[in-house]
């Protein structure tokens, strides 16, 4: 399995380089392009292109839909096509911007912010994965606020996706003879997404902005008086519903023990973690690899999967019960996503561009907020990102432009950062971690919502009055 | 035939061939989870599991799954939760956490689910 996802990944680069050797041609021929509508590329050349056909937007809502419904409605032929599926759906649209709109340029962006995402996900996914953490304490709600606050704080240090993978199964085994739905989706709420909105390892949106030139340290500057209110807040909300579940086991002993195994894994964390600033925009010395999807930091992160692969402690393994498929379903659904949410990024940045002024502080949050919801949170904030940008006459491609809006518009931008980060949260897919905690916690026996019940049991009644208080306070 | 607290003593093992598994005794079987498919439902005979109990074993086929061997990973066991045949069915203490692992070409490793696997009945 491990292999299979590896020559996937590889023939994938591949394709997407071979694609990319047209990019330089193309974009000499689009300078002279006379197209009336035109969309400006998210690419370091700034290359117009002709807006996709709103009927592009399908196979995107189709994969949304077969996400939402597959296993519920027709698990079967979800569980062994859903690869297929969403390949499919992405190879129209693919074919469509490679063949129709000869715009090869987005593909290879895409594909390049593909990778950069699922480089980082799976690298921190396998590197925690040889990681045990056992704590032999009794659970109370006041110690599971200590853990989710725990998870939130350190989602900045090794990512939502490693805080996730580090902790669930400690807080699962913690809460054995009291585990209930809730208590998952709150760490879903907090440690996989909410907790990391504070420098750009923590979510892959801020990721992406750190790359076009923001700041590392401007998130937790212009961020952290809104994330402490609202973890409080969200924090709060959970001790209430811990407080109410009484189910303990009469007799249990506990040692009290703390017990951590898998340091070696650590340095893996470090090493994915300093690959991060390892890119030809933050130092310029590391060589572009353009016109390559993939660059140095991809390459150190991917060779950590397979160092991780190769030399993790079997016993880990075995006790966190370590399987790719949680990362080879996200890396699946995500080349679905990716490929065709092409077009309704385009169209909305678009769109955004063209309203101009009319758009408000307000509408930037609820926008990439609902958005971040339901599609990947990391290319609806770059895109949004861009709207935000156009809106002042800036560019995103330009480093001076972003640090100017950064520093001027600031409110903007750390509105987009919020809503990005918040929203992901909302259901299973706004964010790569929710897949991952529901499969581990679906493999421990335990029942989880359904992707609906997801969103009208917990996202709409817990976190939609959460947000409308943040837009109240900050963006009213 | 042995009951299933033997065969766990004695380290016992059952067969597996493609999405069937045997095991040398005679359960009830309350739950299983394999990959992230909980099943609990045994009524159908077309979703989830077919579970046959006969004189000499209890065999279980798995029908979202072609061959075990290959589709689950290197770490990744079958549990399930079983009672043995002619025990109190309502009375928790009969119930049985087991993990089944695929071993070699057939083999099927059979073993009492260790206290900090997480699983949960």
């Amino acid at each position: 399995m491990n292999k299979s996802f590896l020559v996937i990944i590889f023939i994938a680069i591949v394709s997407f380089s071979i694609a990319s050797t047209s990019v330089a041609q193309e974009a000499h021929k689009a300078n002279s392009a006379t197209d009336t509508e035109l969309v400006s590329e998210t690419s370091t050349h700034n290359v117009a292109h002709e807006l996709p056909n709103p009927l592009m937007v399908i196979p995107f809502v189709i994969l949304l839909i077969m996400i939402a419904t597959g296993p519920i409605l027709y698990p079967h032929f979800w569980e062994h096509q859903y690869p297929k599926v969403s390949v499919l759906l992405g190879s129209i649209v693919v074919y469509y911007y490679w063949f129709i709109l000869h715009n090869t340029l987005s593909l290879l962006h895409t594909a390049a912010e593909y990778f950069s995402f699922i480089a980082l996900l799976a690298s921190l996914f396998y590197a925690s994965g040889g990681i045990m953490i056992k704590v032999d304490r009794k659970a109370t709600p006041f110690l599971n606020v200590a853990i989710l606050l725990f998870g939130a704080i350190i989602a900045n240090l090794i990512g939502t996706t490693g805080a996730s993978m580090l902790l669930i199964r400690p807080f699962i085994k913690i809460n054995q003879d009291r585990i209930k739905p809730y208590l998952i989706v709150f760490f879903i709420f907090i440690v996989s997404n909410i907790g990391g909105a504070l420098t750009p390892i923590g979510d892959p949106p801020l990721f992406l902005g750190f790359l076009r030139g923001i700041d590392f340290f401007w998130f937790i500057e212009h961020i952290w008086y809104i994330w402490l209110p609202t973890i409080a807040l969200i924090l709060i909300i959970f001790y209430i519903f811990d407080s109410r579940n009484k189910e303990y086991k009469e007799g249990r002993e506990y040692s009290g023990k703390i017990e951590f195994k898998g340091s070696k894994n650590l340095i893996y964390l470090a090493i994915i973690l300093l690959a991060v600033f390892i890119d030809p925009n933050v130092m310029s010395w590391v060589p572009n690899l353009q016109p390559s999807p993939i660059g140095i930091r991809e390459i150190i992160q991917f060779g950590v999967v397979i160092l991780a692969i190769k030399t993790s402690d079997e016993k880990i393994l075995k006790y966190n019960e370590f399987d790719a498929e949680p990362i080879r379903e996200v890396a699946f659904l995500f080349i679905g996503i990716f490929a065709t949410m092409i077009p309704a990024l385009q169209l909305i940045s678009h769109e955004a561009n063209v309203l101009g002024d009319k758009l408000t502080v307000g509408m930037f949050f609820w926008s990439t907020g609902l958005l971040s919801g339901v599609l990947d949170n990391a290319p609806t904030y770059l895109n949004f990102l861009s709207a935000a940008l156009g809106k002042f006459g800036l560019d995103v491609n330009t480093a001076a432009d972003v640090k100017e809006f950064m520093n001027i518009d600031y409110i903007f931008l750390q509105a987009i950062s919020v809503a990005a980060v918040f929203f992901g949260a909302m259901t299973y897919i706004g964010n790569g971690p929710n897949f991952m905690v529901k499969s581990i916690v679906e493999r421990a026996g335990i029942e989880m919502p359904s992707f609906f019940a997801y969103v009208y049991r917990y996202s709409l009644p817990i976190l939609i009055p959460v947000f409308i208080l943040v837009w109240l306070v900050f963006y009213f | 035939m042995k009951t299933v607290k033997e065969v766990l003593t004695e380290d016992g093992t059952g067969l597996h061939y493609g999405n069937r598994v045997l095991l040398p005794f005679k359960v009830e079987i309350l739950k299983i989870v394999i990959g992230t498919q909980i099943i609990t439902d045994f009524s159908k005979n077309y979703d989830g599991a077919h579970v046959r109990v006969t004189d000499l074993y209890t065999e279980v086929y798995f029908y979202d799954y072609k061959n075990l061997s290959e589709q689950l990973s290197k770490y990744e066991v079958i549990k399930l939760v079983v009672v043995q045949e002619g025990e109190d069915i309502f009375d928790f203490d009969n119930h049985v956490p087991i993990e089944l692992e695929i071993h070699g070409k057939h083999k099927l490793l059979i073993k009492k689910i260790p206290d900090d696997l997480l699983f949960f009945e």
